[in-house]
């Protein structure tokens, strides 16, 4: 299992972002999906060694992440885009992927080969001496995952990635999803019930801190036959139907 | 996006260590290339220009002198401190500003490593262009034939301070990502540049000689034009704000490195390490500054003195006449040559053949302080055979004067001398003289051709020379020395041969001239 969650709690200061939550997984495309203020990000965060538990236990690549050393092994094969993704205005594309790539400690002399190779899966191949300030948001956000996958990351976390990316985008982007996910774990956190249909194996729906449910997307439309939940597609359905019977569980409790 | 790209084979060898400098280098390059600091560059650039160069070459072709106000007093410093702090900040805060502290978290290289390449890359701009600038200077100085030798242990304090500046605005920054820690930074700078030189004007020794904007001991004092010139720039003080300014530098950086975030227990106890050894290098160095003294030809600090710095250096004199006696100057000062042979000439040719005449007349160093109580006097008669002895270095040369009222004029210059060389002629020494001792002198200048009526000026003007108590042109001494004056050349040379020994021993009242 590359990434192993037992019962991990995360609070600031009186609210708790992420109560309780266990999670395992290997390699494929994992979506966690929940509505705004879920806990997502906190969840993501946490595995992407940004911040530490409250409490509980995040063990990701078979090495615990509390302590520094094995942390930053964990880094070395880490991928990682959060969701409001910042960048150097005066950078351009290639160099900052090849920023962050140096930054995850890989072998200078693979960098520059990797670097382009990261650039043309994205399809930034054409602006890649462009300055980051005359790029579009779209294109930002692709830029933001070359930097993710430069290192070729054994775990790739990306928050909310198809934000931005116009519809022929995230059709190529989903198709990148399924081509890592069969070497890779990608956790991906989304609001877009479609991105989880067409590329992910496992679904996870957060509500409130909690995992209200998981399974494979094919479960979680199940959920939503026959139930009468709010939703377009029958993926929607299934989401709308979990998250309403967690929440009158939450409110009989 | 390519999905179907064939993805590399995944890299999965142990770091080489060689690799973890390799790595930086080329981090450095990329944060080099997109640094902020060229984009300040010209606004520096333009200060530079006017407030250390301009000023400077209103002043002698000296390098103690036109050193003294942008390197002695830290102009150079002013120019770039404030600036390079915030723009420092700026690329401290970088990553906070920007929303990417999250991302360079989740990387292997640890956050102070990251931090220390950027801002290497601010500081290796910012002293590169501090030595270009100053080395632009000193080119200009070279073409305008400025003598001696440059101050490249000041240069390398203002190396050191440009370096601490960027340090100190780079933790601002780190530590409050935000997009005022530049304008904050900067103004910090400029507060600690003008209590620096606000201390320094009220604490002329002691801890505040380790201000690096304080002037007070930067160069000889009243012998400033000479540094570098008869002696070697005494390295003892800028070597204490070196000590200062790094220590400075090292606490800056060494508090980056604290954060839990940081990096990892070793890295953040070696930052502590560094913050703690960058304290003692800063306090060591206030605490020597406290022990410096001034010596003939500089700031000594006892623990830090070398004694090969107290050699002379050597050097072919450059030499002319006036009536008839050599006049040799130190080759810094060629330029003077003429202007000095000229003075000298009307004043050698009037006691010319006497026994008590200089054979010679040689510059010296300007020793300072004179150590006999009174003023220390520019021109001196003593040596066998006698010499004449010019402390040019205590003079306003002929030209450009940058803290007088105007230039100095060749005839105001040669006035000056002269009277320089009476009162040494008369034996009066480093005080007024007695009565008859000023009486000879007054008759000397007179034919010399400074009339009486213009010397009481002469006298108040001349700097260093003990207050006379001549008044006007009238009275007891004056009347004696229009006498003694009105005598034929043969019968006053007569007199002079006859009784200079005793003129000079103070024995004769007025009276007992002629």
């Amino acid at each position: 299992m590359n990434v192993e969650i037992s019962d991990v709690t995360r609070r600031f200061g009186r609210t708790q972002a992420v109560a309780g939550v266990s999670l395992e997984t290997g390699p494929g495309v994992f979506g966690l999906l929940g509505p705004n203020g879920a806990g997502k990000t906190t969840l993501l965060r946490m595995m992407a060694t940004v911040i530490p538990p409250s409490s509980g236990r995040v063990r990701l690549l078979g090495r615990d992440s509390s302590g520094y050393g094995p942390r930053r092994e964990i880094r070395r094969r880490l991928g990682y885009l959060p969701q409001n993704l910042g960048y150097y205005p005066g950078f351009t594309v290639v160099e900052f992927v090849e920023y962050f790539a140096l930054l995850k400690e890989m072998p200078p002399g693979q960098v520059p080969r990797a670097v382009a190779t990261a650039i043309e899966r994205v399809d930034l191949g054409g602006r890649a001496r462009a300055k980051l300030r005359t790029l579009s948001g779209g294109m930002l956000r692709r830029a933001g995952i070359a930097q993710a996958i430069v290192n070729e990351p054994d775990l790739l976390l990306l928050d909310e990635p198809t934000a931005g990316l116009d519809p022929e985008q995230r059709v190529a982007f989903r198709a990148l999803l399924r081509d890592l996910g069969e070497r890779t774990t990608v956790i991906v956190s989304t609001h877009l019930v479609e991105d989880v249909g067409a590329a992910c194996n496992e679904v996870a729906l957060m509500d409130a801190g909690k995992i209200v449910f998981q399974g494979t997307p094919g479960e979680l439309t199940a959920r939503g036959e026959g139930s009468g939940a709010a939703g377009d597609a029958p993926l929607e359905r299934g989401y709308s139907a979990v998250l309403a019977a967690a929440r009158s569980a939450t409110a009989a409790a | 996006m390519t999905a179907a790209t064939s993805a590399p084979v995944r890299p999965r060898t142990p770091r080489a260590t060689s690799a973890v400098p390799l790595s930086a280098a080329r981090l450095l390059r990329v944060e080099l290339r997109r640094n902020a600091m060229p984009w300040i560059l010209p606004l520096i650039a333009a200060l530079f220009w006017f407030d250390s160069y301009r000023p400077s070459i209103g002043t002698a072709q000296l390098y103690g002198l036109r050193t003294f106000w942008n390197m002695g007093q830290g102009h150079t410093i002013i120019d770039f401190g404030p600036f390079v702090a915030a723009v420092a900040a700026w690329m401290g805060s970088r990553d906070g500003r920007r929303g990417l502290a999250d991302l360079v978290t989740a990387t292997a290289r640890p956050r102070w490593a990251t931090q220390l390449v950027t801002w290497a890359a601010t500081a290796i701009w910012a002293v590169a262009a501090y030595l270009v600038f100053v080395a632009a200077m000193f080119v200009m100085y070279a073409h305008q034939g400025v003598g001696g030798t440059p101050p490249w242990w000041w240069v390398a304090a203002g190396v050191t301070a440009v370096a601490a500046f960027s340090a100190a605005g780079f933790a601002i920054g780190a530590y409050w990502p935000s997009r005022f820690a530049a304008p904050v930074a900067a103004f910090a700078g400029f507060l600690a540049m003008a209590m620096s030189s606000q201390a320094g004007f009220k604490y002329t020794s002691g801890w505040a000689l380790i201000l690096p904007t304080n002037s007070n001991g930067n160069f000889d004092g009243n012998a400033q034009g000479d540094s570098g010139i008869f002696y070697p720039w005494l390295p003892d003080l800028p070597i204490a704000r070196i000590m200062f300014l790094a220590g400075i530098a090292v606490v800056a950086l060494g508090l980056t490195g604290l954060p839990a975030r940081a990096g990892g227990r070793g890295l953040r106890r070696a930052a502590a390490v560094l913050t703690l050894a960058g304290v003692v290098s800063a306090g060591t160095a206030v605490g020597l500054a406290r022990t410096a003294q001034e010596s003939a030809h500089g700031m000594i600090i006892p623990a830090l003195h070398d004694a090969a710095n107290d050699a002379p250096i050597s050097y072919t004199p450059a030499c002319g006449r006036a009536a008839g006696v050599p006049v040799c100057l130190n080759p810094a000062y060629r330029r003077w040559l003429p202007d000095v042979t000229a003075a000298l000439a009307p004043v050698l040719a009037g006691v010319a053949g006497l026994p008590g005449a200089p054979a010679q007349a040689s510059q010296v160093a300007a020793a300072y302080p004179s150590g006999d109580g009174g003023p220390p006097q520019a021109v001196t008669l003593g040596g066998h055979p006698l010499m004449l002895r010019l402390s040019l270095g205590l003079l306003n040369m002929p030209g450009p004067c940058g803290f007088c009222d105007g230039p100095v004029a060749a005839k105001q210059f040669a006035d000056q001398i002269r009277l320089l060389f009476a009162h040494a002629f008369v034996g009066a020494g480093s005080g007024s003289g007695g009565p008859a001792q000023q009486a000879v002198q007054a008759a000397l200048l007179r034919g010399a051709g400074i009339p009486f009526a213009a010397q009481p000026r002469l006298l108040a003007t001349t700097g260093n020379f003990p207050e006379s108590g001549l008044g006007p042109a009238a009275g007891p001494v004056y009347a004696a020395a229009r006498r003694f004056a009105a005598r034929p050349a043969a019968a006053r040379h007569a007199w002079l041969a006859a009784h200079l020994a005793a003129l000079r021993a103070g024995r004769l009242t007025l009276q007992e001239l002629p």
